[in-house]
């Protein structure tokens, strides 16, 4: 099978399986007991039936359930996503809005977990058993069980509030514009157009919860790639190299870590994916005005048409993050390369 | 010579632009808010959230107000005199001369004509706030007269709401706007309305990005006093505790959504300065008079046993505020004060206990939100409400609900023992109507009906409130009701929570007002 036939099969099967996700978003969040003309409507205007039946007929609310369903892939298969109940705009434009933030910081922490958690993992394989594999063992283990929003807030209080080392919450300091947008990353947008200030501003505001998500997804990486390590570690190709003479250095990382990625690119594909479906918690903190807290209020408040768009776009994106990790299999694994 | 003149004249160009340069950034007032954002819409007609309050009441203004302090009296605002008819069906308005839109168009009396017709036919979320006006109508002699269904004395406090601010027909036509009978599906001046306003208020909406800020310039139309700050930012902060940290650190000038324990670890910091005040928000227990809904809490008996039963003062010491003797919202006119409010007294509670046929309590399952509400967490509640009433002997087990779930069974009036919060509409006693028979909560949620009551005397005091207009009258119909619930009622009101708001010391001019939270134009900073 060549390249080209395996991406075709790749897309062809993405449309049922994105049918499947909208319809069954449309039943979950048909199925709780909750009104979401009573999420929307203030208590007092609910006497009204007027502006009750208004408000169905306006978001469709009147028609059966099958017919809802169906005007809505209708829509859908017009490029039309439907208008927010909550913000009254269309939900491509509040996706747009709030998309770019959440990926510029899942990008940076990702980037932070990546580094951190795949050279605890390697040291830590390396030196099984001694104090330091424990030492970085036990840092893994907090990082995986910790909760993320304490993390959160206990940096934002030492190196905001009591050191000063960081700026605080949001994308930008209050008073500072933000750059003309191109690509949606504050600090890629203030590069572009030269804007050092500007970029300065944005970086400081996203190292903390880059390093917060980072640390929270490091923990994951490094307990696989140590594992995955020590099995490429005891494997015989790494007594051979030993036996060539070849450095500790080159023997670690050219034939052990290079052995032992395929389970670690995995679990980082995951992970950036999880980050890029939203970090409610950690985004209310820094108020980073991201996907997670959009997701959070439209699911709250019963809004449909903002939680049918955001579940398609988070399963678009386990789609393709699932790809791209398996494009990078192909370049990591020869082996894979040729069997296909 | 000639380079002599010329390197004058770069001299002066440069002395020129740094004076320039040096006024630009010394005039220009910044204020930075750091608030929670909850904005639905900037539409007048459609925006009903505490922001869209914070916000619209800098950027339009209405015919009446409220002092700055609080509501009680009606002050002029865009209107300067007003005459009501005997029968209180028709209130006539003269508009103050001379005002301008921020477009430069004049307000006439169509443009009230047009707002008030325009939020009525949108049918947007605080449109009910305008369902007893049956027509507004512009005089010739440039008057405005609007006509009500049915007699209402609150009537001009509901017009200081901010869903009545009068807004700019011509710009706002323009935009796609229509006020006509279809208007809920022609309309389309929503998103010309959230992007700037149409309006009088001392400040122009610059711009609105959803969840990240909203940013306030000064309006050089403005008719009243000139605001001190040239720029107002709102930035949104959702967490209290990061809106500390970054008031601590001085990037915001103030926050506007702490909790109480927050507030209390920032008194001992000279530079930053504490409001704590009562809230309108009543915290109240829902005993539905329904028998077959209620069970034992049905009976008025141990209604009144459960009011005993609460500890009212320790409400107070976890949240502050005040102790409500009714669901009167107290700080109201006519609201009778903490001093008249039921205090704990288990003697008695167990006494009418025993009256009712439960010497030794019984059991119960106490519904509510598992929710915080402006730093209150209803839970916490729940679960001292569970202890009161165990020193009774009524063992209370606690059933959480998601907000959106609890909502709709509270709404259709399915709560037999339930614990809620209650935040009037409308700054004016009548609102407690709402808690008496034919009101909508005491009907429709707790099933206490008109036709079940056999005290005439109640009824008629209901049928009085409704239409009396003098202030001496009023305060003696609203001190019986007050009396009559406190008596017999399936409500038992706990705890008026404070409100929290934070900022830097320079800050001045803060006031809260419950109508809307804040007004931006009246702040300024020491120099």
């Amino acid at each position: 099978m060549n390249f080209g036939s395996y991406l075709l099969r790749r897309v062809v099967i993405t449309i049922p399986l994105l049918l499947g996700i909208t319809l069954v978003s449309f039943l979950i969040a048909n199925a709780v007991p909750a009104d979401p003309v009573t999420a929307s409507l203030p208590s007092n205007a609910l006497n009204n039936e007027a502006l009750v039946q208004a408000f169905r007929e306006k978001w469709g609310l009147d028609q059966p359930l099958y017919v809802q369903y169906f005007t809505y892939l209708g829509n859908l298969l017009q490029g039309d996503m439907g208008t927010s109940i909550k913000t009254s705009r269309p939900v491509i434009d509040d996706i747009r809005q709030f998309l770019p933030a959440t990926i510029e910081l899942s990008t940076y922490a990702t980037f932070v977990g990546i580094t951190i958690g795949i050279s605890f993992g390697v040291v830590s394989a390396v030196f099984r058993n001694t104090i330091l594999d424990y030492v970085l063992r036990t840092f893994a283990l907090v990082g995986v069980s910790f909760p993320v929003f304490l993390l959160a807030l206990a940096g934002l209080a030492i190196f905001y509030g009591e050191l000063g080392w960081v700026a605080g919450p949001g994308r930008l300091g209050f008073r500072t514009d933000a750059p003309p947008s191109i690509t949606g990353w504050f600090t890629l947008d203030a590069l572009i157009a030269g804007d050092m200030d500007t970029f300065r501003e944005a970086f400081s505001h996203i190292v903390l919860p880059s390093i917060v998500l980072g640390a929270f997804i490091s923990g994951t990486i490094s307990r696989v790639t140590r594992s995955s390590m020590l099995e490429a570690l005891s494997e015989d190709f790494i007594r051979t190299a030993r036996a060539k003479g070849l450095s500790e250095i080159t023997v670690v990382i050219r034939h052990g870590l290079s052995n032992a990625l395929i389970p670690v690119v995995t679990v980082v594909g995951l992970s950036y994916g999880n980050l890029l479906s939203g970090a409610v918690l950690t985004e209310s903190i820094f108020a980073w005005p991201g996907l997670g807290r959009y997701m959070f209020r439209a699911s709250t408040s019963q809004d449909f048409p903002a939680i049918m768009g955001v579940s398609l776009l988070i399963a678009l994106i386990y789609i393709i993050v699932n790809f791209v990790v398996d494009m990078l299999y192909f370049f990591i694994d020869p082996r894979i390369r040729e069997s296909v | 010579m000639k380079r002599f003149s010329f390197i004058r004249i770069l001299a002066v160009a440069l002395v020129i632009g740094l004076m320039v340069v040096g006024v630009a950034a010394q005039e220009e007032r910044v204020l930075v808010i750091g608030h929670a954002e909850s904005t639905d819409s900037l539409d007048p007609a459609r925006g009903y959230t505490q922001t869209t309050g914070i916000i619209n009441r800098a950027t339009y203004s209405t015919l009446v107000t409220f002092p700055d302090d609080g509501p009680g009296d009606i002050l002029p605002w865009l209107a300067t005199a007003w005459e009501i008819s005997e029968d209180g069906l028709s209130y006539t308005f003269t508009l103050r001369e001379g005002v301008t839109f921020v477009s430069g168009n004049p307000v006439t009396a169509a443009d009230v004509v047009f707002s008030i017709e325009r939020l009525q036919n949108v049918q947007g979320n605080p449109a009910f706030l305008a369902d007893n006006i049956q027509s507004v109508v512009a005089n010739e002699d440039g008057t405005v007269t609007f006509t009500l269904e049915v007699a209402r004395p609150s009537f001009l406090s509901e017009l200081t709401n901010y869903t009545f601010s009068v807004t700019d027909s011509v710009a706002i036509i323009e935009n796609g706007g229509v006020s006509g009978a279809d208007a809920a599906e022609t309309d389309a001046a929503e998103t010309f309305l959230n992007t700037t306003s149409a309006g009088t208020g001392a400040y122009i909406l610059e711009s609105w990005e959803p969840q990240v800020e909203t940013v306030l310039v000064k309006n050089p139309n403005f008719w009243g006093d000139e605001p001190y700050f040239d720029r107002v930012i709102i930035t949104n902060i959702p967490e209290a505790a990061t809106q500390q940290l970054a008031l601590e650190a001085g990037d915001i000038d103030m926050a506007l959504d702490l909790t109480r324990d927050q507030t209390t670890s920032l008194t001992s910091n000279p530079d930053i300065v504490v409001y704590s005040g009562p809230s309108v928000y009543t915290h109240f227990l829902l005993m539905n008079a329904d028998s077959e809904i209620g069970g034992i809490v049905s009976d008025p008996t141990v209604q009144l046993a459960i009011r005993y039963a609460l500890d009212y003062d320790g409400y107070k010491v976890l949240w502050g505020g005040v102790v409500p003797p009714t669901n009167l919202t107290v700080g109201l006119f006519a609201a009778y004060g903490e001093d008249q409010a039921l205090t704990r007294d288990l003697d008695r509670s167990r006494e009418l206990l025993a009256e009712a046929g439960y010497p030794d309590g019984f059991e119960i399952t106490l519904q509510y939100p598992d929710f915080t509400w402006q730093g209150v967490n209803m839970n916490t509640n729940a679960q001292k409400i569970q202890s009161d009433l165990a020193e009774v002997g009524i063992t209370v087990t606690l059933q959480p609900a998601e907000l959106q779930v609890a909502l709709d069974q509270y709404r259709n009036g399915d709560q037999g023992f339930a614990y809620w919060f209650w935040g009037p509409d409308i700054l004016d006693p009548i609102d407690v109507l709402s808690f008496l028979p034919g009101g909508k909560v005491a009907s429709e949620r707790a099933n206490w009906n008109v036709e079940a009551i056999e005290d005439t005397e109640l009824l008629d005091l209901i049928a009085q409130a409704q239409v009396e207009t003098d202030p001496a009258t009023r305060v003696t119909i609203f001190a019986q009701l007050q009396d009559k619930l406190q008596e017999s009622s399936p409500f038992a009101p706990f705890n008026v929570p404070s409100v929290q708001t934070a900022y830097l010391a320079d800050i001045e001019g803060y006031v809260y007002h419950p109508q809307w939270t804040l007004d931006v134009a009246i702040l300024s900073r020491a120099e």
